[in-house]
């Protein structure tokens, strides 16, 4: 027989905490984004700076994978050229859901300074994007600021329900 | 739900089943290791690699056809793009073939100044390079020392032209500006630690037996194949050929320098991280000298940072704001460009990964008539195809690392 | 009167030259100057044609007939000590003569001198490959070839190197346009998602100037943010951009900014 009274919605009490399956799957979810490292140019670089000692990545439980079935989210740090176009899509696709993509740089948001005709204008012509960092290159900070609101895009969702598709066409 | 296209498996072609017990492997164009966008096809004998092919021109963005298309210091900024690990670098070598086909005298302070960005660039670039050679091999811990120690360089170039990567810090006739006033401080105090920095890497990795497994005798390139694949740079001097640009054909300031050239005669990975890592040390003397070059230049009040050449180059910002005929020079030169003289040049510079060369067939119009751009990645790539066959598939991946091919470069 | 623009050049041309300009020269000197320079083109004199040959720059250019060069690379590497193809590569010259420039950019580390071997070719016509003596022009003709469709003879493996192998044209020609043809428009889209797509994926925005406010499709103004495809009235109201929930996040702290510190010297 218990000798002690515990209250269990109280802090302080056993470690019990309630809320909603939608925060707890949502917090879940923003809270361990893993990047798919997709440094194409030089973007590439700031985004292994971001991830290295000064910036720390890891702190927002974001780690980079190798492999796009372990990805959550595919940064596309650097200039898509039209021969490269049809791997990123390929990736894309092998990538589980729910997934997210932050175009990093203004190459991959428009084709930026690189107006010619080996450059993807934009690589949400291939595949759909969340979040577009502007700059050349972009600093860590940015992309950092970038991930900040993906998680707050994902708390805003709904969990329960699946994704509502992303459509490019 | 995935979106239908009309990719197919990308395999159908091959067929696995071989009479010849040999399997092709796909390696890239995204692989974390290839540094960039590399693509092997790689023939395997068990685990042997017989024949090895890279396809490159994942990266390839256009530039030359791009100079073609701008006058010539529009074009300045696009070859930051190129080796994006050291920007001024790049810059400089198309800075000094403009400047040799125009016959341009830079200002000795300026000289000074861009060789301090060089040799910040070459630093960087080499502790860049240790750092992602020593992840693929899976030394985590010393890519997160190399990247700190980057970073501090980062700010000093930062405080001077205000971005981290991509620089633009060098202009055709001199640079835009002096150096801020922390600029020796901050780089004395960066290299007074340089030394222990070097020794604490090397500790970690010399005696470390998984390095010395993966890099000693793994990727030997002879003297003959070296010089016949055009490698340059570390490559070449780590396979027994002592031959830098900074030393032999002495630009900038150069030749009243004192430092030596590292080199090796064994040509495998080991000696290639020797090459590099000296080579650091032999930068951080280079600069320790630059720093009283510099101050000389302060003592001796030689503040002129662009040359004198009303044809080619703006006048300063102060002439610009406040007489007629500079405005009028510098209106002209921004919406038209300078013209050189008809005629071509090749000028050769020692890059952080061998010798960049810039080639100009000038017509005497605003826009360069070709350029070609000798990049030394080009060459450090195409050799794995003669140098793969007879490796492990596990040594592909620090061979990659030690050639240090940046793929702007490659493709750009 | 629309203005005349020439097809067989379509780079981009000076739209104001002075009618009394002579744009000088870089200046160029005998090889006799040189004594290194004038031993070598003895040797090469020797046995070959030589049509024309200066130092400009402080490198010899020596043009040479196109049937010759893999015998004077021959030479040069063997007897002169040019050990190094440095690069190699072509110049588009067709629409004043008909042809391309080859180039070979040769280096002596011995000599401490640079040589470049030019020569001409007319158009269709290919060039003798010189893999067999320098590994590097392997890549650099079929780099040639990708890019002016220039074919080496005897070349082991001639195809495409830097775009695709399906690709059409020869982009540095002087008739391919910075921007690419129809073909390079919409390579991506017909080949990842089909022709049928383009209509749904629409044109690439090639005009890097051209921004309209009333498109939320692909512009957002700063500040005054609205969701995609919302129709602009101009009274849009400000929106702050926070990257946190007005009431906090669900087990994250919140950042305060008086429990942070500034570091002034990062090198500390």
């Amino acid at each position: 027989m218990a000798q002690h009274k515990i209250n269990y919605t109280q802090n302080g009490g056993l470690p019990v905490a309630l809320t909603s399956i939608d925060k707890i799957v949502n917090w879940g979810r923003s809270n361990s984004i893993w990047a798919l490292t997709y440094g194409l140019a030089c973007c590439g670089i700031e985004m292994m700076a971001s991830g290295a000692s000064r910036y720390d990545f890891d702190r927002f439980g974001t780690i980079f994978r190798a492999s796009p079935r372990q990805a959550d989210v595919m940064i596309v740090a650097g200039t898509l050229t039209k021969k490269h176009a049809e791997f990123i899509k390929r990736l894309y696709d092998q990538m589980a859901e729910p997934k997210w993509v932050i175009s990093m740089g203004s190459c991959a948001n428009t084709g930026g300074m690189f107006n010619t005709y080996a450059t993807v204008q934009g690589v949400d012509r291939i595949i759909p994007v969340d979040l577009y960092l502007p700059g050349c290159a972009p600093r860590p900070e940015t992309l950092q600021y970038g991930v900040m609101l993906l998680q707050k895009k994902i708390r805003a969702n709904k969990a329960s329900r699946a994704q509502t598709d992303k459509r490019l066409m | 739900m995935q979106i239908k296209n009309r990719l197919t498996p990308f395999f159908e072609n091959i067929t696995f089943d071989r009479e010849d017990n040999e399997m092709i492997l796909n390696f890239g164009p995204q692989h974390p290791s290839a540094h960039g966008q590399l693509r092997l096809m790689l023939h395997l004998q068990q685990e042997m690699i017989v024949k090895a092919h890279p396809d490159i021109g994942y990266l390839h963005r256009g530039m030359e056809k791009m100079a073609e298309n701008m006058i010539y210091n529009e074009f300045m900024p696009t070859t930051d793009r190129m080796d994006y690990i050291a920007s001024s670098s790049n810059n400089y070598g198309f800075a000094l073939a403009v400047e040799k086909l125009i016959g341009l005298e830079v200002p000795r302070r300026a000289k000074v100044i861009r060789m301090m960005l060089l040799e910040i660039n070459r630093l960087m670039s080499h502790i860049f390079w240790l750092a992602t050679t020593a992840l693929d091999i899976g030394a985590m811990t010393v890519f997160l020392f190399a990247f700190r120690e980057r970073e501090y360089l980062m700010d000093i170039i930062e405080g001077y032209c205000g971005a981290r990567l991509t620089h633009a810090a060098i202009r055709i006739g001199g640079v835009p500006l002096d150096i801020q006033d922390s600029f020796i401080a901050q780089l004395k105090s960066f290299l007074d630690k340089l030394p222990a920095n070097i020794k604490d890497y090397e500790d970690l990795l010399d005696t470390n037996r998984i390095w010395l497994m993966r890099m000693e005798e793994v990727g030997a390139i002879s003297k003959e194949m070296a010089l016949s694949w055009g490698c340059t740079g570390p490559m070449l001097r780590a396979s027994g050929v002592a031959w830098d640009i900074r030393k032999e054909e002495p630009y900038e300031l150069y030749d009243e320098v004192e430092f030596k050239v590292p080199y090796s005669d064994k040509g495998d990975n080991f000696a290639r991280y020797k090459v590099f890592m000296q080579e650091m040390r032999e930068s951080a003397k280079i600069l320790y000298q630059t720093i009283d070059m510099y101050k000389e230049c302060v003592k001796n009040n030689q503040t002129e940072l662009m040359a004198h050449a009303p044809k080619y180059v703006s006048a300063p910002k102060i002439d610009i704001m406040t007489q007629n005929y500079s405005l009028m020079q510098h209106f002209v030169l921004v919406t038209q460009g300078m013209r050189p003289p008809v005629g071509e040049v090749y000028v050769a510079t020692e890059s952080p990964k061998g010798e960049l060369g810039f080639y100009i067939n000038s017509q005497g119009g605003p826009y360069p008539y070709r350029l070609k751009v000798r990049a030394p990645s080009f060459w450090h790539a195409g050799v794995l195809t003669d140098l793969l066959p007879g490796h492990y598939i596990p040594d592909v991946v620090s061979i990659i690392g030690t050639t240090n091919i940046v793929f702007g470069e490659v493709d750009r | 009167m629309r203005a005349y623009k020439p097809k067989d050049n379509v780079q981009a041309k000076a739209y104001y030259t002075d009618r009394f300009y002579v744009s000088p020269q870089v200046p160029k000197s005998h090889v006799e100057s040189d004594e290194v320079f004038a031993r070598d083109l003895e040797a090469i004199k020797a046995k070959f044609d030589v049509l024309d040959a200066y130092i400009q720059v402080g490198q010899m250019v020596v043009f040479i007939n196109p049937s010759d060069n893999y015998k004077v690379l021959e030479l040069l590497r063997d007897e002169l000590e040019y050990t190094q193809l440095s690069e190699m590569s072509a110049i588009d010259w067709l629409a004043d003569r008909g042809g391309f420039e080859i180039f070979y950019q040769m280096l002596s580390m011995n000599k401490r001198k640079r040589l470049r071997i030019k020569m001409f070719i007319n158009k269709g016509e290919a060039v003798n490959s010189v893999e067999k003596l320098f590994r590097s022009a392997d890549w650099s003709e079929r780099e040639m070839f990708d890019m002016f469709g220039i074919e080496a003879n005897g070349h082991p493996f001639m195809k495409r190197i830097l775009m695709p192998y399906d690709w059409q044209g020869h982009p540095l020609l002087k008739t391919y346009p910075l921007q690419g043809d129809e073909f390079a428009a919409w390579y991506e889209v017909d080949k990842i998602y089909g022709k049928e797509a383009r209509d749904i994926i629409g044109p690439e925005l090639r005009d890097s100037a051209k921004v309209d406010r009333y498109d939320s499709e692909r512009f957002a103004r700063l500040g005054h943010e609205v969701p995609k495809g919302t129709k602009i009235t101009g009274n849009e109201p400000k929106v702050v951009q926070n990257y946190q929930e007005e009431g906090g996040v669900f087990m994250v702290k919140k950042f305060d900014k008086k429990d942070s510190v500034v570091i002034d010297d990062p090198q500390r």
